[in-house]
């Protein structure tokens, strides 16, 4: 379903939707990807999985693009595809299971567009409608 | 008048007032002329000055600055100051760059002195000082236990490790450490994200500016603070980098979980908050000051840098380039202070409040046992960044600040464009030529970041210090025109 990018003065909002939750977690990893890198070049050289619990599914989704930021900024491994978005819910909780193709940062190959200091929890609301999901994010950058 | 539904009491040209409604528990007051108040209800800002009025134990006021805008949960420019016993401190009072703020140091240079190598300084600069995304290697890559030291020490970490004097701390805020500051209130992966960014200045609105100092209002303040007219100065904005990020992030879960437990209902998740006495909220107070630590120890390292590129540059001694910091402020911070407070009697009582600035600056006055011995007779240095292309001030904080906003005031200029509106306007310019030919060379990781930073991004930062000065919140000392810049 994808993404698209709304005005915000100070830093960068955007929609995401899916037709599924999975869907819309996809969608939100390629908004994620499109302001942080330039990827033409990023190869699938390894992959790695992860996995993320939360109480609901606006603090799964924080817990996810911040993992994406974490691996980007800090561990220096960007990741250009994810192969499997797997939500699951057990009792009170949320659990998400993720498994990603990417390389190592290289500068000679990669540009970072953008430092996105944190995912915001500011008027994000996933909602179904439809049978379409969507939800705003903020990004403070 | 009533705006959007919102009815506005003027109580003079540059102060309105939001009467309590709903569940408000104080009213919300608004710094502004009546050109900039119309403005800010362009977007969220207005809606989230009354939004932190329903606060847990919120005194007096909810305060916005004239820079005030659409930020996460409390608006940029906000101000709100909560009591000990019954209130909360909140995350969103501080933002996710903790501790982001700025310093100003003097040289005995002047204009003529340098203006036939500021390319060459600005080159020298970039090469000292990491800026960019993930900006690292200004100085070793640190070890967690260092990182840990830095946490607790602040500024006093660079200065024992050679970046700097002892001196540089008696002119920052706080003396450039926070106490009760403990690192394992921080997580492992904040200090992981904070291994290698010592000394580095990052990217977006974060920068180094040499200035010139082009115009004095204010003869006698200007003398105490060391500055005259011609005088070269330098400008940095940053703060606690991925570290302090991380931080925000980490306790806004903790505090969105625990909103149930407290029993907190609040109109914005991002304005999540525990009580300050709570574990929780200690936790997150602890963590806090590590990170204004960080930020501390950060720019004291790079001011250092900076120090040494002028060295290398102008070939010339320690004397003769006379580098001393002016003040270092912090504009992102929750504190614990003293002040007078009017209780809902009308009673006026004396005590310690949790004072939250998320894009405001302290401003005490003159007499303050709080600022550096030399000023107290003038009152704190108030530094406020303009955009690139135009000018910065230096003002000082006065007594009406004290009885008014917690001692508060401006921190900058604040966009007027988004980032993508920015870059659609610089399109088919030459940014670059344009500024050097006004006189500023800037050197930047990548064009990007200068079309989305343009002058025309960003307010007039003349109207919001005049608005503060007018108030009588913090007087004019001196302008400052940029002419080199290094950013991210």
């Amino acid at each position: 379903m994808g993404y698209k990018f709304l005005e915000h003065t100070a830093d960068i909002a955007i929609l995401v939707e899916g037709k599924s939750i999975e869907d819309l977690f996809l969608s939100a990893f390629y908004a994620w990807k499109d302001i942080t890198i330039e990827s033409k070049k990023v190869t699938n050289e390894n992959s790695k999985k992860f996995l993320f619990e939360a109480k609901s599914l606006e603090e799964l989704l924080i817990e996810f693009l911040g993992e994406l930021n974490y691996q980007l900024y800090t561990k220096k491994w960007i990741i250009n595809i994810v192969k499997k978005v797997l939500i699951e819910r057990t009792n009170s909780n949320y659990h998400l299971e993720i498994e990603a193709l990417g390389e190592s940062y290289n500068s000679k190959n990669h540009i970072i567009k953008e430092e996105i200091k944190a995912v915001t929890f500011h008027q994000m609301k996933i909602e179904e409608k439809d049978g379409n999901f969507s939800t705003m994010i903020v990004f403070d950058i | 008048m009533e705006i959007n539904g919102i009815r506005i009491e003027k109580i003079n040209d540059y102060l309105w007032e939001i009467p309590k409604q709903g569940k408000m528990l104080v009213p919300g007051r608004i710094y502004a002329t009546e050109k900039m108040l119309k403005e800010s209800f362009n977007d969220e800002a207005i809606k989230q000055v009354i939004n932190v009025a329903h606060l847990p134990g919120i005194q007096m006021y909810s305060l916005a600055m004239p820079d005030i805008h659409w930020g996460y949960g409390f608006p940029i420019g906000g101000v709100a100051a909560t009591d000990l016993d019954n209130g909360v401190i909140s995350p969103g009072g501080v933002g996710y760059d903790i501790n982001c703020g700025v310093r100003l140091a003097r040289t005995a240079l002047k204009y003529e002195d340098v203006k036939n190598k500021i390319q060459r300084l600005i080159e020298v600069l970039f090469k000292n000082i990491p800026t960019g995304v993930g900006a690292s290697g200004a100085i070793r890559k640190l070890s967690p236990s260092e990182i840990k030291s830095i946490l607790k020490k602040g500024a006093e970490w660079a200065i024992e490790n050679g970046f700097g004097s002892q001196e540089d701390l008696l002119f920052t805020e706080e003396n450039g450490k926070l106490k009760d500051a403990n690192p394992e209130s921080v997580s492992q992966r904040a200090i992981e994200r904070g291994l290698d960014q010592a000394g580095t200045l990052g990217s977006g609105n974060h920068f180094l500016e040499v200035d010139v100092v082009e115009e004095i209002y204010d003869d006698k303040v200007a003398e105490v603070f060391g500055l005259f007219k011609g005088q070269i100065v330098i400008l940095i904005h940053t703060g606690s980098r991925g570290l302090g990020y991380q931080i925000c992030d980490d306790y806004l879960k903790i505090l969105v979980q625990s909103e149930k437990k407290f029993g907190l209902n609040l109109p914005d998740k991002q304005l999540a908050c525990a009580p300050i006495k709570s574990q929780e909220g200690q936790d997150y107070l602890s963590a806090m000051r590590c990170a204004a630590n960080f930020a501390w120890n950060n720019r004291q390292i790079i001011m250092h840098l900076a120090k040494k590129s002028f060295k290398e540059t102008f070939s010339i001694s320690e004397k003769e380039l006379d580098f001393h910091l002016i003040y270092d402020v912090c504009h992102n911070i929750a504190k614990i202070e003293e002040h007078e407070i009017i209780d809902s009697n009308g009673k006026t009582i004396t005590k310690k409040v949790c004072v939250h600035r998320k894009g405001a600056t302290r401003a005490y006055p003159a007499g303050s046992n709080f600022i550096p011995e030399k000023y107290r007779e003038v009152g704190q240095p108030v530094l406020i960044p303009g955009d690139m292309g135009r000018y910065s001030f230096i003002s000082v904080g006065t007594q009406k600040a004290m009885e008014e906003t917690f001692g508060s005031s401006c921190h900058g200029a604040g966009r007027v464009q988004s980032r993508h509106q920015a870059m659609k306007s610089a399109k088919g310019k030459d940014l670059i030529k344009e500024l050097t030919d006004s006189g500023i060379i800037i050197q930047a990781k990548g064009y990007k970041t200068i079309a989305e930073e343009m002058p025309h991004a960003y307010k007039d930062v003349s109207e919001v210090v005049d608005v503060m000065h007018y108030a009588g919140i913090s007087s004019k000392v001196a302008k400052l025109k940029p002419i080199g810049v290094i950013k991210g």
